[in-house]
C-alpha cells in the first residue's frame, strides 16, 4: 500500500510538471485566469462577505450519510458481501472529456483517480479481477480483459488518452454484458462507468440494454462528471448501483474510491458455494524459471502453482495453465473486515453539547487532541455506541476507512481502562 | 393529517403539509368567514389544489347549517380529471376519520364530446359535430316522432335515462368523467344528461371556465346554481382573455357565405312547412307575440346555447312586430349579411363603436337596434319551430346573430374592426370583421354578483394588485405566497450579453441584427453542451422562431446544436406538435437530449409541463409583448387607459411578463424538482420589467444574476448543476423546515404566517 501511495504521489508532480510545460506560453495572469480560478476557492456568506470555502463540514456530512446508507442495508439482512468481484471500469473518452473544467481535462483526472482506484481496489479486494473499457467516437473498445494486475490495467489506460468524438453508453453496455455474462456465477458482475458526455447516441433502444443487464444481475454504477443525466440514473437504479455526480476533483477522487470496498451480495448469489483455490508457494530466491504470464525467463520472485507447477509473478491470478486461482493466505484474510464493519458512530446533538450538567471528555479518543472552539459554535463530535467514547470527525473516518477497529472498544476488551469505566 | 384552523378542523389526506400550504388555507379561510372574493398567488408544485379543496369540504362540514357548494373552474379536461382524483383520495381520508357525515357528491361536467358513451355519436370528429349527432336522437320532435314509427334511431342511453325519470340519481361520491362514463355505461344511462342533472345537486362541481364566463353556455348550464357557493378559478392568470373572449365575435368571408347557404336553407324549410304545416309556424308567431322563448319549459334536449348577452342586459319584451313572422325575420338576416359583406369589400382598416355602428346599419339596411338585440332569440325559435337538429351546420348563421344580438345589446367597452388583409401578411386579402370586447370585466360581473365567493388563484398572478383593477372587483383578500425551499432549486438568470458583450434584445429595431442572432444561437449552442437532457426554448412569435432558426440553420449553428441535442419545433398543427412533442420526451428519456422550440403564448406555453429531466432550462429569448399594432389590442389599450386609468406601457409589461413567467413556470412542478431560467434580453434587467415577475421567481434571483453575459451564465449553469446533483435531503435537516407534521402545525403560531407573505 506505501508503495501505491508513493507511485500516486510521483504521478501527481510529474503531471504538474507537464502542466506548466505546456501552458508555458502563456502570460502569468493568463495563468491565473485560465488555471488557478482563484476565485472558485471563494464564496459568499449571508451578510455579504467573502470566505474561503469550508467544506470541511459538508463532506463530513456527506460521509455521514454513505455510512449511514450502509449500515441501514446492512441492518436489514444479515449482510453477506461479494468478495470475489468482477469489475469493468467504462472510462469515457468522447469529445466531452476533452473539457476543461477540471483540470488539465476531464480525461487526465479521470485517468489519475483511475490508476489510484485499480490499486485501492486491488488492495481491499485481493480476490477480485478488473478490466478496463473505453468509448470513443460512439464505439466501445475493451482496453484490457479481466485480470488481477494492476500494472497492467494501469498502462494501458495511460497509452490510450486520446478523445474524439460521441460516446454511447449502449454500446459499452452491450460490449461489458457480453464479457461479464461469461463468468462464473459465483463471482460479481460489476460495471463502474466514468461518464463525461451528458448525452448518449445509440445505435438502438437502451433501455432493452438496461433490462438485459438487469437480469444478467450487472450492477452498474455511474459516477458522472457534470450533471444529473436521467438515462444513468435510471440504469443505476434498475440495476441495483449507485449514481453519483462529482463537485471537483477531490469529491470525485472520494466517490470513486467508495468504489473500492465490496458492496452487498445481489440475494441469487447469496447462496453458498464451494470455489477451487490454490496457494502457491513463492519460489526460492535463486531458481530461474519461464514465467506463463509473460513468457520470460526470470530469476527468483515468482510464485508456483500447486497444480501444475507453472511459474507466475503475481498473485492473485488466475493460472494460465491450469486455470486455478491463485492467491495467498493474507489476501483472504484482508477481504475479512469487509464481512464484520463496526457501527457507525452516533452524531452527538448539540443539546446534549450545551446541557452544562453533562460533563464531557474534551478530548477525542482517538487521536487525544482536544475538541476545538467549544465557545461560540459547539464543534461535531461522534460516540461510538458500544464504548460510549467521543472522536473527533477526522479519527471518526480513519477508523471506519482505514483502521476498522474502534480504539475505545478494544481498549475496553483487553482492560478495564480507568477511562472506559468512569463513563 | 387533521389539525385546527380557528374554529374549522381541516382533514388534510397527507401527513405533511408545507408551511405556505397552511398559510394558504389561513387566508382562504378568512375570504370564506368574510363572505368576499380572494385572489391568491402560491407557485405551482406546491399543492394549491389540495390545500383548496380540502379547506373548502372541511369549512362546509364544520358548518352543517350553512352548506356552501364547490364550483371548481379549470382551464383544461386534464387538469378536471387531475382535481377530481384529488378530490377522490381526500373524500377516502374523509370517510375514514368522520364516516358517513362526510359523504358528498362531486361531479365533473364537460361537453358531449367527452362523456358521451353513444359509440354511434361519438363517431363524429368534433365538438359541434357530436353535439348535432346527439341532438339529432334526443331532440323532443325526433324522439315523438320515434314513438309512432319505431325504424327512427334515437339514443337508447337517453331513453333509459328518461324511463328511470326521477330515479335516475347518482348515488354520493366522487365521480371524474371517466367514472361517468362507467356508471353511465353500467346503468345504460346517458352520463351527460345525468351529470347535467346532478350538477344542481352536487356538493362540488368541476368544469370548465365557460360554463361560468360564457353567457352563451352558462345561461342553460349554471343557472340554478345556489348564492352560498365558492366559485374557484384555478391557473386564473389569463381569465381576464377568457372573459373577453366569451364576448367577442370575429365575422369572415366565410361565414358570410355559410350564413347564404343556411338561410336558403331555412327558405325551403319554410316552403315547405308552409304547404304542409301552416298551423306551427302560426303557433310560433302567437307565442311571440306574448313574449319570447320560454326557455324554462323547453324539454331537457332541445334548448342549446342561450342568449350571448349578459342576463342582465337581456330585455324581457315581446319580439318586435318586424321580426315575428318567419319569412320577414330571413328578410332581415338577408339585408344584415348583405351589409356586412359590404363592410368586408373595404380595402381600408375601419375601426368603429357600437354606436356609429347600429346607426351605420339603420340607414344602410333599415334595421334597427331593438331588432338587431332580439336576433338571436328570434333565430332560436325559429330554428326550433323547423325542428332543426343539424345544429352544427348552422354555426354560420348563429355566429351572425351572436354578434347582432352583442352589438345591439351594448354600447360601451367594445369597438368593431374591420382589416381588409393580416397586416404581416399585406398581399393575402382575408377581410375580417371583429366585433371586440375590451372590458374583462363585463362577462365576469355576473358571477362576482351572484356568488358569495368567487377564489382567483394560479402561480402567476403578479402584479397582483392589477387584477381587481381589470376585473373591476374588490377582494378581502389579495396574498402572493412564496414556496419554502430546503435547497435553492430554480435558478433564474437574466442575461443581456453575448459573450463578445454586445447587448441582446428581441426588440424590433435589434431583432433581426445580425450579432444578436449570433450571439442567441451561441448562448443556446454553448447551454446545450452543459445541460443534460432537456431544454426548452420559447421565442417571442411563430414568425421569429421561424426567422431566427432559419438563420441559425444558415451560419451551421443549428447543425452545431445538433451534434448535442436533437431539436424539436412547435408548429400551428396540433397534431404535428404532439407528435414532436412525444418524440422530445422521448429522446430526453433514452438520455439522447433533446431542444424543445416553442412560442410564448402558444399551446406548448400553457398546457404543457416540462417536469424533471424534460426539462433542465428554459431559455425565454427576448420579452414576449403581444404585437402591438394590431388594432384590436390598440383599442383595448385606449378603453383600458380612459376606463380603468391602467397606462398603455404597464399593461403590455404586465401582460409580457406573465406570459414570460407562465413559459419558465413550466420547468418547476414540484419541489424535488430543479431548473434553471434564462431570461435572455437585456430588457429583463430594467426595473420596471423584471419586478413585475412573481415573487417566488424574483426571491431566487440574486443581484449576481441580472446582467449575466454567456460565458459567466455558462459558469453558473455548471455550477447549479454540479450542486442539484447532489444527494437531496427531502426533510430539509439544516434549520429550514419545510414539511410540517401535525404537532408542528399545532405548534404554529402566526409566526410562520407572516413569513411566508409578501
Amino acid at each position: 500500500m506505501n508503495n501505491g501511495n508513493g507511485r500516486r504521489l510521483n504521478g501527481e508532480t510529474e503531471e504538474d510538471d507537464d502542466d506548466e510545460g505546456s501552458e508555458g506560453d502563456l502570460d502569468a495572469w493568463e495563468r491565473t485566469y485560465a488555471d488557478e480560478r482563484s476565485w472558485e476557492s471563494l464564496q459568499e456568506d449571508e451578510s455579504g462577505l467573502l470566505r474561503p470555502v469550508d467544506n470541511t463540514t459538508l463532506y463530513h456530512a456527506q460521509y455521514r450519510r454513505r455510512i449511514r446508507s450502509l449500515s441501514s442495508q446492512a441492518t436489514t439482512a444479515r449482510i453477506q458481501k461479494g468478495l470475489i468481484r468482477y469489475l469493468y471500469i467504462v472510462v469515457d473518452l468522447s469529445r466531452a472529456a476533452a473539457e476543461m473544467d477540471y483540470r488539465p481535462s476531464r480525461m487526465a483526472v479521470v485517468a489519475k483517480h483511475v490508476e489510484a482506484f485499480i490499486r485501492e481496489f486491488f488492495d481491499q479486494n485481493p480476490l477480485s479481477q478488473l478490466g478496463l473499457v473505453t468509448i470513443k467516437d460512439g464505439i466501445a473498445h475493451c482496453l484490457t480483459d479481466l485480470g488481477g494486475s494492476p500494472e497492467s490495467h494501469v498502462k494501458a489506460l495511460m497509452g490510450k488518452l486520446e478523445c474524439s468524438g460521441e460516446s454511447s453508453l449502449q454500446n459499452a453496455l452491450d460490449l461489458v454484458h457480453g464479457y461479464l455474462n461469461q463468468i462464473p456465477s459465483y463471482g460479481h458482475r460489476e460495471v463502474l462507468i466514468l461518464y463525461s458526455a451528458l448525452s448518449t447516441c445509440d445505435p438502438g433502444d437502451i433501455l432493452e440494454t438496461i433490462q438485459k443487464c438487469k437480469k444478467s444481475k450487472m450492477r452498474c454504477s455511474v459516477i458522472g462528471l457534470s450533471a444529473e443525466i436521467f438515462i444513468c440514473k435510471h440504469l443505476c437504479q434498475e440495476t441495483g448501483g449507485s449514481y453519483s455526480v462529482a463537485m471537483d476533483e477531490s469529491h470525485f477522487k472520494e466517490l470513486i474510491l467508495e468504489h473500492a470496498p465490496p458492496p452487498p451480495a445481489i440475494a441469487e448469489f447469496a447462496i453458498a458455494n464451494l470455489i477451487k483455490m490454490g496457494f502457491p508457494q513463492r519460489a526460492a530466491e535463486s531458481s530461474i524459471a519461464i514465467c506463463s504470464c509473460h513468457k520470460e525467463a526470470k530469476v527468483g520472485g515468482g510464485y508456483t502453482c500447486p497444480r501444475c507447477k507453472a511459474r507466475v509473478c503475481e498473485l492473485p491470478t488466475e493460472c494460465r495453465i491450469c486455470g486455478l486461482t491463485l492467491i495467498s493466505s493474507p489476501h483472504l484474510a484482508r477481504s475479512y473486515h469487509h464481512l464484520f464493519p463496526i457501527v457507525p458512530f452516533d452524531e452527538v446533538s448539540p443539546s446534549v453539547l450545551n446541557d452544562p450538567h453533562n460533563r464531557l471528555p474534551r478530548s477525542c479518543f482517538g487521536c487525544q487532541q482536544s475538541f476545538p472552539n467549544p465557545g461560540n459554535k459547539p464543534s461535531l463530535r461522534v460516540a461510538c455506541p458500544k464504548c460510549k467514547q467521543h472522536f473527533c470527525l477526522d479519527c471518526d473516518i480513519y477508523i471506519h476507512e482505514s483502521l476498522h477497529n474502534c480504539p475505545g472498544c478494544e481498549s475496553f476488551r483487553h482492560s478495564k481502562s480507568p477511562i472506559a469505566t468512569e463513563e | 393529517m387533521k389539525f385546527q384552523i380557528e374554529d374549522v378542523t381541516v382533514y388534510f389526506p397527507y401527513d405533511h403539509i408545507y408551511p405556505e400550504q397552511y398559510a394558504y388555507m389561513v387566508e382562504l379561510k378568512r375570504a370564506l368567514d368574510a363572505r368576499g372574493h380572494c385572489l391568491l398567488e402560491m407557485p405551482t408544485g406546491t399543492g394549491k389544489t389540495i390545500a383548496l379543496l380540502s379547506l373548502i369540504t372541511s369549512y362546509t362540514l364544520s358548518k352543517p347549517n350553512n352548506p356552501v357548494k364547490l364550483i371548481y373552474c379549470t382551464r383544461t379536461v386534464h387538469e378536471m380529471e387531475k382535481t377530481l382524483a384529488e378530490l377522490k383520495l381526500l373524500h377516502a381520508y374523509q370517510t375514514i376519520h368522520i364516516g358517513d357525515r362526510a359523504r358528498i357528491l362531486a361531479v365533473g361536467l364537460s361537453s358531449r364530446k367527452n362523456l358521451c358513451v353513444n359509440s354511434r355519436v361519438l363517431a363524429a370528429e368534433n365538438r359541434d359535430s357530436v353535439d348535432a349527432s346527439c341532438r339529432r336522437l334526443t331532440a323532443s320532435w325526433v324522439r315523438a316522432a320515434a314513438v309512432a314509427n319505431p325504424n327512427l334511431p334515437t339514443c337508447e342511453f337517453f331513453e333509459e335515462y328518461e324511463k328511470a325519470g326521477s330515479n335516475a340519481v347518482l348515488p354520493p361520491g366522487v365521480y371524474t368523467l371517466q367514472d361517468l362514463r362507467a356508471y353511465g355505461k353500467e346503468k345504460g344511462w346517458c352520463p351527460y344528461f345525468l351529470a347535467r342533472h346532478m350538477v344542481q345537486f352536487a356538493n362540488v362541481v368541476v368544469y370548465s371556465y365557460q360554463y361560468l364566463l360564457d353567457p352563451k353556455v352558462a345561461g342553460y348550464i349554471s343557472k340554478e346554481m345556489q348564492k352560498e357557493s365558492v366559485v374557484v378559478f384555478d391557473e386564473a392568470h389569463n381569465i381576464d382573455n377568457v372573459c373577453i373572449e366569451a364576448l367577442s365575435v370575429s365575422v369572415r368571408r366565410q361565414t358570410l357565405e355559410g350564413a347564404r347557404r343556411n338561410l336558403n336553407k331555412m327558405r325551403q324549410e319554410i316552403e315547405k312547412f308552409k304547404a304542409t304545416d301552416a298551423g306551427r309556424l302560426r303557433a310560433e308567431y302567437n307565442r311571440l307575440v306574448e313574449g319570447l322563448a320560454q326557455r324554462g319549459n323547453l324539454p331537457f334536449t332541445d334548448n342549446w346555447l342561450s342568449n350571448p348577452a349578459l342576463p342582465d342586459d337581456i330585455l324581457k319584451e315581446a319580439v318586435p312586430g318586424n321580426i315575428r313572422r318567419a319569412e320577414h325575420f330571413l328578410h332581415v338576416l338577408r339585408r344584415l349579411v348583405q351589409y356586412l359583406e359590404g363592410r368586408l369589400e373595404t380595402d381600408n382598416v375601419e375601426k368603429e363603436g357600437p354606436v356609429g355602428f347600429v346607426a351605420s346599419i339603420n340607414t344602410h339596411a333599415g334595421i334597427d337596434q331593438k331588432t338587431l338585440k332580439f336576433c338571436y332569440d328570434r333565430l332560436h325559435s325559429l330554428m326550433l319551430t323547423l325542428e332543426i337538429t343539424d345544429t352544427d351546420e348552422f354555426l354560420h348563421i348563429q355566429t351572425i346573430c351572436d354578434f347582432a344580438t352583442l352589438v345591439g345589446t351594448y354600447t360601451r367597452g367594445f369597438s368593431i374592426i374591420i382589416e381588409p388583409f393580416d397586416e404581416r401578411m399585406p398581399h393575402i386579402p382575408d377581410p375580417v370583421l371583429q366585433l371586440s370586447c375590451h372590458d374583462a370585466s363585463l362577462a365576469i360581473k355576473p358571477v362576482f354578483d351572484r356568488f358569495q365567493s368567487v377564489v382567483i388563484t394560479s402561480g402567476t398572478l403578479s402584479p397582483i394588485d392589477l387584477y381587481p383593477r381589470l376585473l373591476n372587483f374588490h377582494p378581502v383578500v389579495s396574498r402572493s405566497f412564496t414556496m419554502s425551499l430546503t435547497r435553492d432549486c430554480i435558478c433564474p438568470m437574466v442575461l443581456t450579453r453575448g459573450s463578445d458583450q454586445l447587448p441582446v434584445s428581441t426588440k424590433f429595431d435589434m431583432r433581426s441584427d445580425l450579432g444578436v442572432v449570433r450571439n442567441y444561437g451561441r448562448l443556446l449552442l454553448e447551454m446545450a453542451s452543459v445541460v443534460p437532457d432537456g431544454i426548452v426554448c420559447f421565442f417571442v412569435s411563430y414568425s421569429y422562431m421561424d426567422g431566427i432558426v432559419n438563420s441559425w440553420n444558415e451560419n451551421g449553428i443549428l447543425k452545431e446544436i445538433m451534434q448535442h441535442k436533437l431539436v424539436f419545433i412547435e408548429t400551428q398543427d396540433v397534431v404535428e406538435t404532439t407528435l414532436a412533442l412525444d418524440n422530445y420526451r422521448k429522446a430526453c428519456d433514452c438520455g439522447r437530449g433533446a431542444i424543445f422550440f416553442s412560442v410564448a403564448r402558444g399551446k406548448v406555453a400553457e398546457g404543457i409541463d416540462f417536469d424533471r429531466h424534460y426539462g433542465r432550462l428554459v431559455i425565454m429569448f427576448g420579452v414576449p409583448f403581444q404585437y402591438t399594432l394590431s388594432k384590436i389590442l390598440l383599442a383595448r389599450l385606449e378603453y383600458l387607459r380612459d376606463t380603468f386609468q391602467i397606462k398603455e406601457g404597464d399593461f403590455l409589461t404586465f401582460d409580457a411578463l406573465r406570459q414570460a413567467a407562465q413559459c419558465v413556470g413550466r420547468v418547476i412542478r414540484s419541489k424535488a424538482d430543479y431548473g434553471m431560467m434564462i431570461f435572455a434580453d437585456k430588457r429583463y434587467s430594467r426595473h420596471d420589467k423584471r419586478s413585475k415577475l412573481p415573487g417566488w421567481i424574483l426571491s431566487h434571483l440574486r443581484d449576481a444574476h441580472l446582467n449575466l453575459s454567456t460565458d459567466m451564465a455558462l459558469h453558473i449553469a455548471r455550477e447549479f448543476l454540479r450542486k442539484m446533483a447532489q444527494p437531496y435531503d427531502r426533510a430539509g435537516g439544516s434549520g429550514r423546515k419545510t414539511l410540517l407534521s401535525q404537532e408542528d402545525v399545532e405548534k404554529m403560531g402566526d409566526g410562520i404566517l407572516n413569513e411566508m407573505q409578501y
